[in-house]
């Protein structure tokens, strides 16, 4: 029992890891970025290819998969999102165009992937870190579940007081409510849409670089499988808000993990997604969709 | 204060474009018996053309080109042979290759545009079942020969002009058995990919068969969706079963994973997979996967003659590279057609599909050693794979 509720935060720490980001760039600046998942596995690719030539340690793949994924949110910003938000007619066509351009750039860092790997498993084992099992009675933890778990969880405290305390996040809630007011006001909106799809990118490599920690070997496609996931905790916890994501993420993961340890399992994914469906007809914005409103 | 009917159209358009875009991925073309099948294009019985030409569908990009860049190596290898031979006369054997990636529509396109040209006298099919169920009943009705590989689910072999050159791996499942009697395995978990159906049935019906004829009982199975990333809840419970055996069904990218987070879980007995733990996929479990056995239709190191006489061209002319069972079972079906057209002489398809079966009657020595042929399904006697922390070795060798 103690064991299958670890197991459970630890998917449902994987899905807000994952969720954080892409949650905090639809919430504030109105980008639903499709490209997230691509962003992460590509993180995640770019790290082993540095660890097939110097064997490095975790902090040192962690900071390389942050780094490479907060380069890539960052050009998707300029290049693709930027132009789209300019020249659309009002921001309804804006947020339709930006999620059909996620979905086509989602296409590139996957084809060269899977290229470079042939869709063969591609991991760590190259590197310093060696995964290390601790029992503790019945209950098995490894070193890098301990690190999901503090990781998706401090973090998601920390944006969460960031946005609601720092002034810099207070201004982001404002653009997010209203952004030609905040714009009025004094609020540098590029700087800040910048700002926070290069966090977004870093949590998507951050995400990325845990998660093949935590499988052993991920495949380009693996970041496809997440977004639908992420996607599901985003509706389920209320979009916008980081408490109701975090909420939603340990739902999802925890009704996943009940169903596999009830049933033969087949029906995970189908139960999971009518709890979502449910809760959409019962509460369409969600978990925490009333109390934080849409932003956070 | 923000508008809620705003807040409502964003999620509605969201949800619509995610749910658009998973449609369009999921989507797949039905398969299904066609009846009765026309004669084919094209002149007959007056000998072979100056250029033999097959299209042959792979997914060169894609979630599969793992299989479909493989296949490509063992059909090249397989042309330059053919010609070498001189199996066709003067004829020249022409493959075209149409890349279609994992789109099933795409597959099915290229397969009607080659029905269409009379020039084209077979097809060699695509690997991925969706795409191949979509191709067979436009070629059984259309009267055009296709020989595939993989493709192992139920509506690709639809008629008389479709055959299969790789054997279900249903059929050569068995020659795990002897191992499992020799290691005294009397209990046994199953986890198996329930989104796939080939891994499915083994999972659900023929390890459980399996088991009833060795004598092992199965004390829990469970299955995982198609895109299943994390196993550490069903290894959990699969070590808390502790069974003498844990049978993986899952695909390639799954095996290892599923595999280290077993150890991780504590699990300390026997791993039987598939053939999909071949072809590297283990490589990133490295020294934690060692001991993993799976039953495959080839491996490089089986001892059947024609099966060395390929490794040794394919070592030739790749640079030492080990041949995998993809590129194995490519250089089969290449050899299979134009056996299929030599017999034939003559490019009609009807004569070519009356050639095929007659090839496929009498069996012949291939990549994968013995094949022989349960209609138009290819069997072969299949090999014991161990993984041994960085390579492949032959277990028990049903080829020699």
């Amino acid at each position: 029992m103690a064991q299958d509720v670890l197991n459970a935060l630890t998917l449902g720490s994987l899905y807000l890891l994952f969720a954080l980001g892409m949650s905090l760039a639809w919430g504030t600046v109105g980008v639903l970025n499709f490209a997230h998942g691509s962003i992460f596995m590509f993180a995640a690719f770019g790290a082993h290819l540095a660890v097939q030539v110097v064997p490095l340690s975790m902090p040192s793949m962690i900071a390389l998969g942050v780094g490479i994924g907060a380069v890539l949110s960052l050009a998707v910003q300029v290049l693709a999102f930027e132009p789209i938000q300019r020249r659309a007619r009002d921001p309804h066509q804006a947020q339709l165009q930006i999620i059909v351009a996620g979905i086509g750039i989602a296409g590139i860092p996957l084809a060269i992937a899977q290229y470079v790997t042939r869709s063969v498993p591609f991991g760590y084992s190259a590197g310093t870190f060696q995964v290390t099992v601790h029992e503790f009675g019945a209950v098995r933890v490894t070193d890098v579940q301990v690190v999901i778990l503090v990781a998706a969880l401090g973090l998601a405290a920390l944006i969460a007081w960031w946005l609601r305390a720092a002034r810099p996040g207070l201004a982001l809630r404002a653009i997010g409510v209203e952004p030609e007011v905040a714009a009025m006001m004094g609020v540098d909106r590029r700087r800040l849409a910048l700002l926070t799809m290069a966090v977004a990118g870093g949590l998507a490599g951050l995400a990325g670089v845990l998660l093949t920690y935590h499988l052993g070997s991920i495949a380009p496609e693996t970041g496809d499988a997440f977004l639908l996931k992420a996607f599901a905790a985003i509706i389920l916890g209320g979009v916008g808000s980081i408490a109701g994501v975090a909420i939603g993420a340990m739902v999802l993961a925890g009704v996943e993990t009940l169903v596999l340890v009830t049933t033969s399992g087949t029906w995970a994914p189908a139960i999971a997604f009518g709890v979502l469906f449910l809760m959409l007809l019962v509460r369409p914005r969600g978990l925490l969709g009333r109390q934080e409103v849409r932003r956070t | 204060m923000p508008d809620a009917h705003w807040d409502r159209r964003r999620l509605l358009r969201a949800t619509g474009a995610l749910v658009l875009a998973a449609g369009l991925a999921a989507c797949t073309a039905p398969g299904g018996d066609t009846g009765t099948t026309p004669s084919g294009a094209g002149g007959g019985g007056q000998g072979l053309p100056p250029t033999i030409t097959i299209l042959s569908i792979r997914a060169l990009t894609g979630p599969v080109s793992f299989a479909g860049i493989n296949a490509q190596k063992g059909i090249d290898l397989a042309v330059e042979q053919v010609a070498k031979d001189g199996l066709l006369g003067g004829s020249t054997l022409e493959i075209e290759t149409k890349d279609v990636g994992a789109s099933t529509q795409e597959a099915a396109s290229a397969a009607s545009q080659a029905i269409a040209d009379p020039s084209y006298a077979a097809i060699l099919g695509p690997e991925a079942s969706a795409q191949a169920a979509a191709v067979s009943p436009i070629a059984q009705s259309s009267g055009m020969p296709v020989a595939y590989v993989q493709a192992g689910s139920g509506g690709v072999l639809v008629g008389d002009y479709t055959f299969r050159v790789t054997p279900p791996a249903q059929s050569y499942f068995g020659v795990v058995g002897d191992h499992l009697s020799r290691e005294d395995v009397r209990t046994a978990s199953v986890l198996f990919n329930s989104g796939n159906p080939t891994l499915a049935e083994l999972g659900q019906t023929v390890v459980p068969q399996l088991g009833a004829q060795r004598g092992f009982r199965i004390v829990g199975s469970a299955g995982v969706e198609v895109t299943a990333q994390d196993f550490t809840t069903a290894a959990s419970q699969i070590a808390g079963q502790a069974p003498d055996v844990a049978f993986l069904m899952l695909t390639g990218p799954q095996s290892p994973v599923a595999i280290t987070q077993l150890r991780q879980a504590g699990f300390t007995g026997e791993i039987v997979g598939m053939s999909a733990m071949g072809a590297g996929n283990l490589a990133p479990a490295g020294a934690q996967a060692a001991g993993a056995v799976w039953p495959s239709n080839f491996t490089a190191t089986q001892s059947a003659p024609s099966s060395q006489e390929f490794v040794r061209a394919y070592q030739a002319k790749y640079g030492g590279e080990a041949p995998n069972n993809y590129a194995a079972e490519a250089y089969d079906a290449v050899w299979f057609l134009a056996r299929g057209i030599a017999k034939a002489n003559s490019t009609d398809r009807a004569a070519v599909q009356h050639g095929l079966d007659a090839v496929a009657k009498d069996g012949f020595a291939g990549a994968q050693g013995e094949l022989t042929f349960d209609g138009h399904d290819a069997r072969v006697p299949g090999v014991l794979v161990r993984w041994d922390g960085a390579a492949e070795a032959v277990l028990a060798d049903g080829t020699s």
